[in-house]
């Protein structure tokens, strides 16, 4: 320390933070030291800090398995806790929102800095629009956060039951089919719901994104809570702005389509209406039951026209804001500046490389000359050497800011065309020029098992093996398949948005030869275009090693046989699934663990993904099976349910998915059931009896949320009036069934007996 | 010295090893058989990422980098809790490094395709408050630099310079004209019996 200098960076950027988010700060670094003294009970710390963008990270509860059997993390500050099982010491994950995914250079260089003094060197861009850094301890977040505050991020409402980062098509303002740039709205909702008192009690999360257009992707609207595309209506022979409206979307366990709330909503009515609905939302949306809490659940309880209805009463009560209508006069302010004048390309030659990056990674703006560079990050992760050279390079070539986007990429926008090559030379320079952004090896992962407390499979790591054996083999160059979208999610929770991909990829374990196994569900007809117009359906499991040959299977099967334009949705439905299913149901099933133990461990992971050697007694070889037969036959009819679905057949889809279910439970409940018979009241009583009541069937995170699911299908009778129903009890037996799965992993010795298995969880 | 939060790297002989993800299993063993005497939480792989962290053994007072930043593969090990004594602190990052280094040569995955130098080191603070990178830290911390380098270095002839600009790390390379293998650097610095 050298003489003179601050001693802590309050003191160093006292003045610089803004009052407000100081104060913030201030009270959660009280909070903190409360929580440690045992002064703040610890679901109420845990709750506070999510809505600071402090969140937990895998093993964060002291225990990890190292291949063999559970090691407990002793960590120094003993039993001291930051929420539930969640221990003091653990490192976790700071979310840092970045408004509709726009940076400054100023803010970049900030952020390089916290990931290098705080974190692992790792920026982290997620899929709305953030940043996140791992590794990160909490008593080191309260001066991240004035860090941050000082170039104007907040970390606020990141996590917890609030309003996330609004996020918003990245070419907003320079693209070539936008209506009109959706910049300066995003920007004023975001600042207008944060600590809006409206919007303190939610049960649950709230997700806002904007679009320019309805067809493209880029604001991906269809699934968010709510969403605003721009229109323009005339009115009386002058142009008016204002939002195509949408609310209710979501994917995770319950995918669901946004529903539209008004065909036009005056733009001067957008942020008054969304207060309406977050008004309504915390008053009547779900508070005890976080697995039905999300406003698509009040959506589809209530009825669009009713919830409607409430709204605009909600919103006829509302005490005027100056700020609902302040920004409409500069929509301006949020405009960005070229640094330079536009230009043509310079004639060639050009550096090694440039040609195919330009291919791929570069679009013409709207505005004449410039264009989009984008940066393909792989896994979504640069490192702070990259991001300081890389706001370097905005700083010389084309302004201010970048803008991260939703498929975990950023962009340089207003980059003069003649500086083209000069911005790739640069790029090179800092390892950044890797062509293929958007294409079939430009894959989203979430964290999964690398750092996320749900992840099942490793997302990263397959997307990482993905990417290479797809360049190995040379498709990604196929004009029919370079095209396809591949994202992976660790788990049923869709943060990687697999439903929207062309080949998505879901977390899942399977028991295969008495031992667990990594899968990923294989879901596909989802469709990107149309702001993530329709989702896709599982198909299957392959277990994870398996995964790459399926990909490899499945994009020369759609290269070779692809007709004119056609998406991989509309081949799918051209081909069935059952054909898809069938290219990789041999993958399916896998050698034993003596004749090959590498399909037991994850990519990237050599620990045996099994966590403990499971004994097999002398009853097992009668009462495993039985389990394992019922969960498979249960399994196919999700599938059966699927092709029934395609048919048209929505009535008899529904019913299949729902004697999915019902074979589920009945090889679960079975197991004390031994006389149970196949009557649905029965199965249902029993599975109610021995697996519910005694929470065996709760998943560790999303708890009773699967069979309550089952309940509710069984008391309707499986009804299904339209295809979106039908879809969606599919979606929930499949989950059903991976819960049925998970359950018999974790219990079960609990549920067969001393001889049946045990797993690790169990103990 | 205030600042503790202390980062060594070594590098590797010719840049060369077998691939990032050979060191994946040899950290996961760390964990598992708590080869470093501290508490090991998990292993980070940006092997995809060019010119990052590598692979990442994620402790919970140190984290330690099959580092390849620079575009010059190395260890990197990294204080971040728990602050020593200031008297100890740059001693114990150096052996800690060192001492770890070790571990990887001996390793029976690594055993004959890794081989660290010891003529070279990069010493980095990373707390830009305390210590941020300017001529002004640098006489500072100077002193106690000088004194680690002898004891590595002997009488042999050391070269000590910054590098880096302002808006990096506050970061110093060590350069001896001769050079010892790990174990005597080691053990020129206590020994590693406590680590």
């Amino acid at each position: 320390m050298q003489p003179g200098s601050p001693v802590s960076w309050k003191q160093k950027l006292a003045g610089r933070v803004p009052e407000a988010m100081a104060r913030e700060i201030d009270i959660f670094e009280t909070q903190i030291d409360l929580r440690k003294k045992g002064k703040i009970e610890e679901k109420l710390f845990a709750e506070t800090r999510l809505r600071c963008g402090v969140y937990g990270q895998r093993y964060d509860n002291g225990q990890r398995h190292d291949g063999d059997k559970q090691q407990p993390l002793v960590f120094p500050s003993g039993d001291t806790t930051k929420g539930p099982n969640t221990m003091w010491d653990a490192p976790g994950m700071m979310r840092i929102k970045i408004p509709f995914g726009r940076v400054t250079t100023e803010q970049l260089d900030v952020l390089a800095e916290l990931a290098e003094e705080y974190s692992d060197r790792i920026l982290h861009v997620t899929t709305r629009q953030d940043f996140q850094l791992h590794f990160v301890h909490i008593e080191d977040t309260p001066d991240l956060m004035r860090r941050l505050a000082a170039a104007g991020i907040t970390t606020r409402e990141a996590c917890g039951n609030s309003v996330r980062n609004v996020t918003a098509c990245p070419l907003a303002g320079v693209c070539n089919e936008e209506t009109f740039d959706v910049t300066p709205y995003a920007n004023a909702l975001t600042w207008f719901l944060l600590g809006h008192d409206d919007t303190q009690d939610f049960g649950r999360k709230f997700k806002v994104a904007f679009s320019g257009c309805k067809d493209n992707p880029c604001g991906l609207t269809n699934f968010h809570d709510l969403g605003a595309i721009a229109r323009v209506r005339d009115d009386n022979g002058q142009p008016r702005r204002g939002f195509e409206f949408y609310v209710g979307g979501g994917l995770g366990s319950v995918p669901q389509s946004a529903q539209l709330f008004d065909e036009f909503l005056p733009e001067e009515e957008l942020l008054p209406m969304a207060q309406a609905i977050s008004r309504v939302f915390a008053r009547l949306g779900e508070k005890q039951n976080r697995a039905k809490a999300r406003i698509k659940f009040l959506v589809k309880k209530l009825g669009m026209p009713e919830l409607k209805r409430l709204v605009l009463a909600e919103r006829a009560l509302l005490r005027p804001d100056p700020r609902w209508t302040a920004f409409l006069a500069d929509l301006r302010a949020t405009d960005e500046k070229p640094l330079h004048q536009a230009g043509a390309l310079p004639a060639g030659p050009y550096p090694p490389g440039f040609e195919t990056w330009r291919k791929t990674n570069v679009l013409p703006q709207r505005q004449s000359g410039y264009v989009i560079a984008m940066l393909t990050l792989p896994l979504g992760d640069l490192t702070s050497d990259q991001a300081r050279g890389l706001s370097d390079i905005a700083r010389k070539y084309s302004g201010d800011t970048l803008r991260t986007t939703a498929d975990q990429n950023m962009l340089l926008r207003w980059v003069s065309e003649a500086d083209l090559p000069a911005v790739y030379a640069a790029l090179k320079a800092i390892r950044l020029d890797q062509a293929g952004a958007g294409t079939i090896t430009d894959i989203t992962a979430c964290p999964g098992t690398d750092t996320c407390k749900l992840g099942i499979s490793s997302s990263r790591a397959l997307a990482a093996e993905l990417q290479r054996s797809l360049v190995a083999s040379g498709i990604h160059e196929h004009p029919n398949a370079k095209g396809l979208h591949i994202k992976a999610s660790g788990c049923f929770n869709s943060c990687a948005q697999h439903h929207v991909a062309d080949l998505g990829f879901l977390g899942v374990s399977r028991n295969v030869n008495g031992r667990r196994v990594p899968h990923f569900q294989l879901v596909v007809g989802g469709q990107w275009t149309n702001n993530a117009g329709s989702y896709g359906l599982a198909i299957g499991a392959v277990p994870s090693k398996r995964v790459p040959e399926a990909v490899r299977r499945l994009t020369e099967a759609f290269a070779k046989d692809r007709v004119g334009d056609e998406t991989f949705a509309s081949y799918v439905n051209r081909v069935g699934k059952k054909s898809i299913r069938a290219m990789v149901e041999e993958l399916q099933v896998l050698p034993s663990y003596q004749d090959d133990p590498s399909n037991y461990s994850d990519w990237g992971d050599p620990r045996e993904y099994t966590i403990e050697d499971m004994g097999v007694g002398e009853c097992a070889g009668e009462v495993v099976p039985f389990v394992e037969m019922g969960l498979a036959a249960s399994e196919r009819e999700v599938f059966e349910a699927q092709m029934l679905l395609d048919e048209g057949k929505i009535e008899d889809a529904a019913r299949r998915a729902y004697s999915a279910m019902l074979a589920a439970a009945k090889a679960l409940a079975r197991e004390k059931s031994p006389n149970l018979g196949n009557e649905p009241d029965e199965i249902v009583r029993d599975f109610r009896t021995h697996l519910y009541d005694t929470q065996l069937f709760f998943d560790p995170f999303a708890g009773p949320k699967f069979a309550i699911d089952f309940f509710r299908v069984h008391d309707d009778g499986a009804r299904a009036d339209s295809k979106e129903t039908a879809h969606q009890i599919i979606e929930q037996a499949q989950l059903f069934v991976d819960a049925a799965h998970q359950c018999y992993t974790r219990h079960g010795a609990a549920l067969g007996g001393p001889t049946a298995m045990a797993a690790p969880e169990s103990k | 010295m205030d600042a503790f939060k202390l980062q060594v790297k070594l590098y590797l002989d010719g840049g060369k090893h077998p691939g990032l993800s050979e060191f994946i299993p040899v950290f996961h063993g760390f964990i598992k058989h708590k080869k470093l005497g501290e508490l090991l939480i998990d292993v980070a792989n940006y092997a995809h990422v060019p010119e990052g962290p590598g692979v990442a053994l994620i402790g919970h007072a140190h984290d330690y980098f099959l580092d390849e930043s620079e575009a010059r593969p190395g260890l990197l090990a990294s204080r971040k809790r728990d602050p020593l004594p200031s008297s100890e602190r740059l001693r114990d990052i150096f052996r800690r490094a060192i001492n770890t280094a070790i571990l990887l040569e001996k390793d029976p995955v690594l055993a004959g395709k890794i081989h660290f130098r010891t003529d070279e080191f990069l010493f980095r603070i990373n707390d830009r408050l305390g210590a941020p990178n300017t001529d002004a830290t640098f006489a500072t911390v100077r002193p106690a630099i000088d004194s680690l380098a002898a004891r590595l270095f002997g009488a042999a002839a050391v070269n000590i310079v910054r590098v880096g600009t302002g808006r990096e790390l506050f970061s110093v390379r060590i350069t001896g004209a001769a050079s010892a293998d790990l174990a005597t650097l080691l053990k020129r610095l206590g020994g590693g019996a406590d680590l």
